[in-house]
């Protein structure tokens, strides 16, 4: 469907984006995961058309699009802020492209009234200033606004990051709702991990310019092909070599020289040990009460360690508690200890 | 094979949009370095250079004739003249403008919204307005002067001539920025402030001093400079008060002819050199202290100043004593000029309001004029009272200003949106910035230099590329002035303009690019909507600056361009003679009344209407299509009520 070939995009001396390769395929949801500046942004901003790439190739369907103008290449933005135009009601934002495109009134009309019907905007919100929608409404005009024209792809540049944390999540599921009921390709861009994670069919990560891992959610959960990704989805510990070396020590295949992580769910406390499991003495440091879970901070000596327990009402430790905490090296995730990884 | 077509298609699309952006561009660059050139730089280049251009008796060059001349004759008072009104009104006008804001906005005193309004008249009427209503009530045969001297037969009649009526006049004129600014300013500061020093012991007045003047100085510094500038620039009310400063002698010396007097063009050019320094100097200290940044509030959450309480009994009626003496003096010439323009002449020249007669003859109509004549016959000249609307003179005055006023503000805002949707688009480039600077040129040159210099360079038929028209000549004055109006109000409406460009998310102009809009239709359909009230906003504060203007008609000095401000100022000195023009002064009065209304109204759009979101509009149609369909039902069910 998309298909992004060994871009590079350079402002002056400075490269933003340094040979990207993805393949995005018909009707997914794909994530552009990052921190800022990043250069997912800049990825997305040379797909939809803004940015014209210093080297390499956009290929959607097969056509190479990359120096076609941003009007003719039918790909539909939903922007970070919405950019709804405020001097238009709701349904003159919504029938802005297809006024441009010169169709008739009547069929305007109906195309208008059948997108908002699609997107739950009711005929009295139409007649409204946007300015006089929730932020949920808004986003929605947006979407409606970029799926009228009908694009063949539609690019979400972090649409939930100005919403509240509540408001967030519930639009997320929508969000997904609507991306699979209209099966439209989707690239979406986000710093939010777990947004990522639970939005994505496959997300790519980038660091710097450039893509760390592209994967599943699963994949870069789990199976973190770098430090970076490891380090930035979700939380971890990364164990102290003194820890490792007694893994090692008991037969693990470990290595004490490499960077070794352990996400927090698979650090367990107080749990009957397999035979491979290194059960470790531990005191419990502080806690932070999250309701479905708690999070431990335990001092193991060399290092505190941060697990989580789910919340049954029962097992609940206190501060200063002494307890066993048991690892199982199979769920160590290890990277070659090189110098960009010390940095960060 | 067809993938190659398309491409090559779309590549000549490309092409050939590139090629018309880059004819386009060409001709908005040539279009500029034209008007930029012509316009503003050659005229104030030769103003410049012609006090070089002189000779002596003997008819040799002597470039420095009139620098010479300059110190040895009384050119040099002029200048002392003006520099000693701008720093005195520095001082008058700061005293005054903090005290009326700290009397509304900080200090809880009885009456403080009356008080504001009559603290702000000045920003509807100003100017010769001003001016001449202040005549109307102080100068020689003025209402209180006439009353005072009934009082005190000793009292010098011509009290209010010179440096002290401008310097009074001017005062109460200048405040204005601080009723606009210098409250905003106070209405931001953030109430905890004040409540943490209070907490910390500090009395109100050591609040005042160490909390709240501090974070008003950037505002205070600004002011100053302006009503430096103001001050040295005066031209309307010393003109009209009778002063000796620069700017009324540049228009004398611009009138003058070098058969009266020793090189007056020169003169007047170097008086204006010494100005746009002087202003220059003043802005560029303006401009490197607004570089520091201002104090910034840090507070999440700001409260609202509270009004603080005069615990002192003394202090506190003092206070209200000192309140309402300003406020008189503010309101005595807007009610005294608003009563007499409803008062028959008769009662304008014993300067007694008649209570039982009231006229509209002022403002609309015309009557006839008996006179004894020195035979001790009568004597009826027919029309010779005649109102605003009926005076064939004050309406071609006010047919004039409205005209050239209009152009030059619509000019003006047309320009400046062009070149603000070009520095907006290319904000990062250096052409944007010089584009800038260009347009911000004339803001360093004091209206009267550019107004001398347009007059005397293109008061001739060498110009070419105007078509070697005169364009001072006849009614082509009236294009000059145009153009002269225009200039000097791009700087304003660029600040203006530029704001509210850069309040546009930039995100708007890609979205209305993705969705298929040609850099035309996102300029007209999303980018000029949003900025449509502060265009407006612009236009109609340029207008009510220009339509009252004085000072730069009075430079160009041309009878096919007199404008209405000069027309008020005229009716000053024609009055009653042989029978011409008797009710000039009451038309004064209605002319002034008209300027309130006309600013009044301007303001209310301005700030009132201007102010609405499209929200807020579309409340107010919604609200006003239900009560509509409330009457209509109202009507539709009553017959119905009547039959059962």
């Amino acid at each position: 469907m998309i298909r992004i070939n060994n871009i590079v995009v350079k402002f002056g001396d400075f490269t933003a984006l340094n040979k990207i390769n993805v393949h995005v395929k018909e009707g997914e949801f794909f994530t552009f995961l990052g921190p800022s500046g990043c250069g997912k942004t800049t990825t997305l901003r040379t797909i939809t058309g803004f940015i014209e790439p210093t080297e390499g190739t956009i290929e959607v369907k097969g056509r190479d699009i990359t120096h076609v103008p941003i009007e003719d290449r039918n790909i539909g933005i939903v922007f970070q802020n919405y950019a709804l135009f405020p001097t238009m009601t709701v349904y003159d934002n919504i029938a802005f492209g297809l006024r441009v495109k010169k169709l008739n009134r009547k069929d305007i009309d109906l195309k208008v009234r059948e997108i908002a019907r699609k997107v739950e905007l009711s005929d009295d919100q139409l007649k409204r200033a946007v300015s006089e929608l929730s932020g949920g409404q808004q986003q929605r005009v947006a979407i409606a606004r970029a799926l009228v024209l009908e694009p063949s792809i539609i690019c979400m540049d972090e649409p939930l990051s100005n919403l509240d944390a509540k408001l967030r999540v519930q639009l997320r599921n929508e969000l997904k709702k609507m991306q699979k009921d209209f099966g439209i390709t989707t690239i979406y861009v986000t710093h939010d991990q777990e947004e990522a994670l639970t939005l994505s069919d496959r997300i790519a990560v980038f660091n710097k310019g450039v893509i760390e891992q592209i994967g599943t959610p699963n994949e870069v959960y789990n199976y973190s092909r770098t430090e970076f990704v490891c380090n930035f989805i979700g939380d971890i510990n990364r164990l102290c070599e003194d820890i490792v070396r007694q893994m090692a020590v008991k037969g693990a295949q470990v290595d004490p020289g490499k960077h070794n992580y352990i996400r927090l769910e698979r650090v367990h406390v107080n749990t009957p040990p397999t035979e491979e499991d290194l059960v470790l003495d531990a005191r419990v440091d502080s806690r932070e009460y999250y309701g479905i879970y708690i999070k431990y901070y335990l001092d193991l000596g060399c290092q505190t360690i941060k697990v989580i327990e789910r919340n049954d009402g029962v097992n609940i430790y206190e501060p200063g508690q002494m307890v066993k905490v048991v690892i199982n090296p199979r769920d160590i995730m290890a990277y070659p200890a090189n110098a960009a990884a010390e940095e960060r | 094979m067809q993938r190659q077509r398309r491409g090559d298609v779309m590549t000549d699309l490309v092409n050939r949009r590139s090629l018309t952006s880059i004819f386009f561009k060409t001709l908005g660059i040539s279009l500029f370095i034209y008007l930029f050139l012509g316009f503003m730089v050659l005229p104030c280049l030769n103003t410049l250079t012609s006090i070089f251009r002189e000779t002596n008796a003997a008819g040799e060059p002597d470039p420095f004739a009139v620098i010479r001349f300059f110190f040895a004759g009384n050119m040099k008072n002029y200048v002392l003249n003006s520099l000693k009104l701008a720093v005195i009104l520095v001082v008058t006008v700061n005293v005054v403008g903090v005290s009326i804001v700290l009397l509304t906005e900080y200090f809880d005193i009885k009456g403080a919204k009356i008080l504001r309004l009559g603290y702000m008249t000045t920003l509807i009427y100003s100017g010769v307005a001003l001016v001449t209503g202040y005549q109307f009530l102080y100068d020689d045969d003025g209402i209180l002067t006439t009353r005072l001297l009934e009082l005190f037969p000793n009292m010098n009649p011509n009290w209010f001539t010179g440096f002290n009526a401008v310097l009074f006049t001017m005062t109460f004129a200048c405040t204005s920025n601080h009723a606009l600014f210098l409250r905003n300013a106070i209405r931001n500061i953030d109430y905890n402030t004040v409540e943490a020093a209070r907490n910390m012991g500090a009395r109100p007045f050591k609040v005042l001093f160490r909390v709240v003047f501090p974070t008003l100085t950037p505002t205070m510094f600004s002011l100053t400079v302006m009503t430096f500038v103001t001050g040295l620039c005066a031209m309307s009310a010393p003109t009209l008060l009778g002063y000796d400063s620069i700017n009324p002698e540049i228009v004398r010396l611009a009138g003058s002819s070098s058969a009266d007097e020793s090189f007056p063009q020169a003169r007047a050019a170097l008086l204006s050199i010494i100005l746009a320094m002087f202003t220059i100097i003043l802005l560029s200290i303006l401009s490197a202290y607004e570089r520091k940044g201002h104090y910034l509030s840090v507070s999440k959450t700001k409260a609202r100043l509270q009004k603080q309480k005069i615990t002192n009994p003394v202090a506190n009626v003092l206070a209200h004593i000192y309140a309402y003496v300003l406020f008189v003096i503010y309101m005595i010439p807007v009610v005294m000029i608003i009563l007499f323009s409803f008062q028959p002449y008769t009662s304008i020249r014993m300067k007694n309001i008649d209570f039982k007669n009231w006229t509209l003859l002022n403002f609309f109509g015309s009557a006839d004029y008996q006179y004894m004549t020195s035979r001790g016959t009568y004597k009826t000249r027919k029309g010779s009272i005649s109102g605003l609307f009926s005076n064939e003179a004050t309406l071609a005055g006010i047919k004039i200003s409205f005209i050239m006023s209009v152009a030059a503000a619509a000019l003006a805002c047309v320009i400046v949106v062009i070149v603000c949707n070009y520095i907006f688009k290319n904000r990062n480039k250096k052409t944007s910035t010089v584009l800038e600077y260009c347009l911000l040129f004339p803001w360093l040159l004091p209206t009267i230099l550019i107004c001398y210099s347009y007059r005397v360079f293109f008061n001739n038929e060498t110009i070419w590329y105007v078509g070697n028209l005169n364009l001072y000549y006849a009614e082509r004055v009236r294009f000059l002035i145009i153009l002269a109006y225009t200039v000097v109000r791009l700087p304003f409406s660029l600040r203006m303009i530029k704001a509210a460009f850069y309040a546009i998310d930039e995100e708007l102009e890609d979205a209305a690019r993705n969705l298929g809009a040609s850099g035309l239709r996102t300029f007209l359909q999303v980018k000029l909507p949003i900025i449509l009230p502060s265009v407006l906003a612009v236009f109609a504060l340029n207008f009510n600056y220009l339509f009252t203007e004085y000072d730069m008609s009075a430079t160009f000095a041309s009878s096919y361009a007199t404008s209405y401000a000069m027309v008020i100022q005229s009716m000053t000195r024609e009055e009653g003679l042989y029978g011409y023009n008797v009710n000039a002064s009451g038309r004064r009065c209605a002319s002034t009344v008209f300027i309130m209304i006309v600013s009044g109204i301007i303001l209310y759009l301005v700030y009132g209407v201007g102010g609405r979101d499209l929200g807020e509009r579309l409340a107010i149609r919604d609200k006003r299509r239900k009560r509509w369909q409330k009457i209509k039902a109202r009507f539709q069910r009553e017959p119905v009520q009547s039959t059962t």
